[in-house]
């Protein structure tokens, strides 16, 4: 049997504690329990015989070299050989001999070693000098005593008593400041884990790298967090060197260790495995400390073999090296300095070594691209590759507040957030907050990759890979989808379905009929109709319900539509107007004009005029001015259908004025053809009950609006080219048809005194609206500027036969706002004499609005011809 | 995300947060997270005497879960927008 054909199945003399403990599953990770054999433990080898096959007989064993088989037989014999052939090699002397001795280096000695101890004779330096960093001062116990520590004890106390005055040559230098022997314990280390590989072929899988990683930890025994991390024999020799008399002498060598931990902490500031940079450091001494070739070799054999082992013994036991060591080495480092050092480098030692300890602890635990990972996937929440979408209230919030100005991009802010978030921000050793944030901003931009990646939406298998990486994620809800209150059946979305394609059936089969044909088949005409009752309105449309999911559908095209627009792209109305249902004959009240009856709906009306066309638009127009009695506005701002408004009526007719009289007026002044706006004053007068409609102020606006902006257009038009006498006798026509509707029930656009007091009374006590007006909230009074508007507007138009029916008309109404104007000067108190004047000059201003048109204007409580 | 998004937009504004314990802590808004996580600066406690450990307290990170409310003021949000902002995300989750 030679060395490498060593029976690896355990000898059947195995009685060792360490081969007895070997009983655990191989699926667990490796301890040194359970991997150590128990080969040192032997007490007899009956195939020792084979060393000389292995080793080749010619070598003469020393002291040392006894591979834990040691027994007295072999101790015996060896002793006395090693002190000769290791004389001037012996770390151990150094103490004792002092500086002196410095002058034999190991150098000198390693030639030496090879001729006497031929090709063995490395193995036996390392074994000599392995238990020389073991040294413990304070050791006096050791926590369990077996039969073959003591053997090596003895073994042991002989060998370091010979080898006295030998320690200083193997280092090859004198004593030196800790710094200097900072990697030696490290460079020992390998050393020692050599030798039971050597010596027992099998061991090398039986001692994986944690031993090269753990050398400090090696030396208290009690230090070691796990029991079987450290091989026994370290123990066992370590016990040995304390009970030397001139043990504690050795400390002086031992402070060297001391500060290795650090020193070998500072090169890991990247920090990988203790282990990896053992490695390097080790290698590194071994170069530095031992010139012998052999020596070297030594050492890297030492690293590479727990390469050897199969990677499942490797992994695990990286990793308990990884855990262990900075513990292990805090804590063998803290003990060793103890007896040399003085008082106050002792404890300027400890306190940084505390700090150092305390930053450390779990330093290195992850690599820079461990770190580099998690905070990709940190961030890949929170950014996205499309922030319009994904983060639209952010972005478009802004953009609203800087004007426009895109500021710092996105990814920007969210790096210094990040940054900041994560302590970074000082940019670490080099404090270099630049580069950090540079750093961050690339894994921003890698971020969003792997926002891009992931997988789209996924609502439904919460459990997507990444859906946890920043921590424990409960299935039910996150932040990418909250818990939703009400849990709403999908079954309804098809309902819908089904009736929307319904409708869309029967627009289909409507399509192409004129609309204003239709119309008039469908009687939607509402002279009859002047109910308050909304529902009864939005019934007639296709029911609340169905009107409100129609708003909805409205807003989801008009979204789309601008985020087509604001990516550039060409925008298709076809879809926003098939929500619209403006042509939709299905029901007896366009739903439309029920879109309307809500104040979202009216809020979105300017976003869906930006997307239609002119021809679009004038369809609308004619609808809404066809249906306007059924408008809910309408009826509840006219004073005959609804004499008590209440303040959010009044919001809400203020809403309307606001929002959708303006888009109005803004179609017809920029784009309305005199023909158009005609058409719509038709429409309007044909298919409603216009008296009722100048009942409500919101009608009167809208029939202002009308021939108010026919006048202006006929007027440009006869300035410039003739107008068409179609175009003439039409306006003429339809104008006669509005007078007529309107003739005899002209006094009854103004609204009683009930009805504008209390419109006063209300929107002075909630929410002042331009009902009303006033230069102080407690003196408001009734805006009445609207109807003279459109008295002025319908006189303008009129001929003189027209004119003298107005005024006959309202004849009261002018005296009576007169009258009204003079009494409010005379019978106010002299402190609220402003007010009255104020609101005085405001009836007459109104007043004379409808009065200029005809050339007279009031003043002082008379009316006259204006000059 | 809407909640996120929302609250990026409060980043160096003064908010008051109510704890579910019923801490009210009025600070400037530094950061949030999609956990919705708070770091505030500057933070004083509405009722400092009865919790006397948070006057030395400068700043403060929250984590979400603990929050009840965040009072805000009228004038930072903009409401329209917030819905419009909810209608898109119902709509990302419709598709």
């Amino acid at each position: 049997m030679s060395f490498f054909g060593f029976d690896t199945s355990l000898p059947n003399q195995g009685k060792g504690a360490g081969r007895e403990k070997r009983t655990a599953t191989p699926d667990k990770p490796l301890d040194f329990d359970e991997t150590y054999q128990g080969l040192g433990e032997y007490e007899n080898e009956e195939d020792d015989y084979l060393n000389n096959e292995t080793f080749g007989n010619a070598t003469d064993l020393g002291t040392d070299f006894d591979f834990g088989y040691g027994n007295g037989e072999i101790n015996n014999g060896a002793v006395p050989t090693a002190a000769q052939v290791d004389h001037g090699r012996s770390y151990a002397s150094a103490a004792t001999t002092g500086p002196a001795v410095t002058n034999t280096g190991y150098a000198a000695a390693a030639p030496h070693s090879m001729d006497e101890g031929m090709d063995f004779t490395p193995m036996e330096s390392l074994w000599t000098n392995q238990p020389m960093m073991m040294h413990h001062p304070q050791q006096p116990q050791h926590p369990q005593v077996l039969s073959m520590e003591e053997l090596e004890r003895q073994q042991q106390q002989q060998q370091v008593g010979v080898s006295h005055g030998q320690q200083q040559a193997y280092m090859g230098m004198p004593p030196m400041p800790p710094m200097g022997y900072g990697y030696a314990p490290q460079a020992f280390m390998p050393q020692a884990q050599v030798m039971p590989g050597a010596a027992y072929p099998s061991a090398p899988q039986g001692m994986p790298p944690q031993g090269l990683a753990l050398p400090p930890q090696g030396m208290p025994p009690q230090s070691m967090p796990p029991p079987g991390m450290a091989p026994p024999q370290y123990q066992q020799h370590t016990l040995a060197m304390q009970q030397q008399p001139g043990a504690h002498q050795q400390a002086a060598h031992l402070a060297p260790s001391v500060v290795s931990p650090l020193a070998q902490q500072e090169l890991q500031q990247s920090p990988h495995l203790v282990q990896k940079a053992a490695h390097p450091a080790s290698a590194a001494v071994s170069d530095f400390a031992t010139p012998s070739p052999p020596h070297l070799i030594n050492s890297k054999s030492a690293q590479g073999q727990p390469r050897l082992g199969s990677p499942s013994q490797m992994a695990p036991s990286s990793q308990d090296s990884r855990e262990s060591t900075p513990r292990g080495t805090r804590r063998g480092s803290m003990r060793k300095h103890q007896e040399p050092l003085s008082q106050d480098d002792f404890k300027r030692l400890q306190v940084r070594q505390a700090k150092v300890d305390k930053i450390l602890r779990h330093s290195g635990v992850m690599t820079p691209r461990d770190k580099d990972f998690i905070t990709r996937y940190q961030l890949s929440q929170i950014v996205t590759d499309d922030p319009y979408n994904e983060d639209f209230y952010f972005q478009v919030y802004k953009i609203i507040q800087r004007g426009g100005i895109v500021g710092e991009s996105n990814k920007g802010l969210i790096a210094r957030a990040y940054l900041e978030h994560s302590g970074h921000r000082l940019g670490g050793r080099y404090k270099r907050a630049d580069v950090a944030l540079q750093r961050m901003q690339s894994q921003v931009e890698k971020a969003v990759t792997v926002a891009k990646e992931r997988p789209q939406k996924n609502r439904e298998n919460f459990d997507g890979a990444k859906e946890g990486v920043l921590g424990k994620i409960s299935s039910a809800k996150n932040s990418k989808a909250p818990r939703r209150q009400l849990q709403i059946p999908q079954q309804r979305d098809e309902d819908e379905d089904i009736s929307s394609s319904a409708i869309e059936d029967v627009v289909e089969s409507l399509n192409g009929v004129d609309i204003s044909s239709s119309s008039r088949a469908r009687r939607r005409s509402s002279y009859a109709f002047r109910s308050v009752d909304q529902r009864a309105v939005l019934s007639r449309s296709g029911g609340r319900k169905f009107v409100l999911s129609l708003i909805e559908t409205v807003y989801a095209e008009v979204l789309d539509l601008e985020a087509l627009l604001r990516s550039g792209k060409e925008t298709d109305s076809t879809h926003l107007w098939e929500s619209l249902h403006i042509a939709d004959d299905a029901y007896e009240v366009s739903p439309f004009i029920s879109i309307l009856s809500f104040d979202k709906g009216v809020k979105i009306m300017p976003r869906i005029f930006n997307f239609l066309s002119k021809e679009q638009k004038l369809k609308l127009l004619y609808c809404f001015f066809s249906e306007l009695s059924h408008l809910n506005i309408i009826v509840t701002s006219s004073y005959k259908t609804n004499p008590d408004p209440s303040d959010s009526q009044l919001k809400k007719i203020e809403l309307f004025q606001s929002v959708f009289l303006k888009i109005i007026v803004s179609f017809l002044s920029s784009s309305a053809e005199f023909l158009e706006v005609l058409g719509l004053l038709l429409a309007l007068v044909k298919n409603n009950n216009v008296s009722f409609i100048s009942t409500s102020k919101i009608g009167l606006n809208l029939v202002t609006v009308l021939i108010s902006r026919a006048a202006l257009i006929k007027q440009d038009v006869s300035r410039g080219s003739v107008l068409s006498t179609v175009e003439a006798s039409s306006w003429n026509e339809i104008y006669d048809k509005l007078f007529t509707a309107l003739e005899t029930k002209l006094a009854a656009v103004f609204p009683p005194e009930e009805y504008t007091s209390r419109v006063v009374v209300t929107s002075s006590n909630g929410t002042p609206t331009s009902a009303t007006v006033g230069q102080s909230s407690g003196h408001q009074f009734y805006d009445q500027s609207y109807i003279w508007q459109f008295l002025a507007s319908l006189a303008l138009s009129g001929k003189l036969n027209h004119q003298r029916v107005i005024i006959d008309e309202i004849r009261e109404e002018i005296f009576g706002t007169i009258s009204r104007a003079e009494q409010l000067v005379k019978n106010v108190p002299a402190e609220e004499q402003q007010i009255a004047l104020y609101q005085r000059d405001k009836l007459y201003q109104d007043l004379n609005l409808f009065l200029n048109v005809m050339g007279l204007v009031a003043r002082d409580g008379e009316i006259s011809e204006l000059k | 995300m809407l909640f996120f998004s929302f609250f990026k937009t409060l980043v160096d504004q003064e908010v008051t947060v109510e704890l579910k314990n019923d801490i009210e802590l009025k600070g400037t808004l530094k950061s949030v997270d999609q956990f919705l996580n708070l770091k505030l600066d500057n933070i004083s406690c509405s009722n400092e005497s009865k919790y006397p450990h948070l006057s030395s307290v400068r700043n403060i990170f929250i984590r979400g879960s603990t929050v009840r409310y965040v009072y805000l003021n009228k004038n930072m949000v903009d409401t329209n927008l917030l819905q419009d902002a909810a209608r898109r995300e119902a709509m990302s989750a419709r598709k």
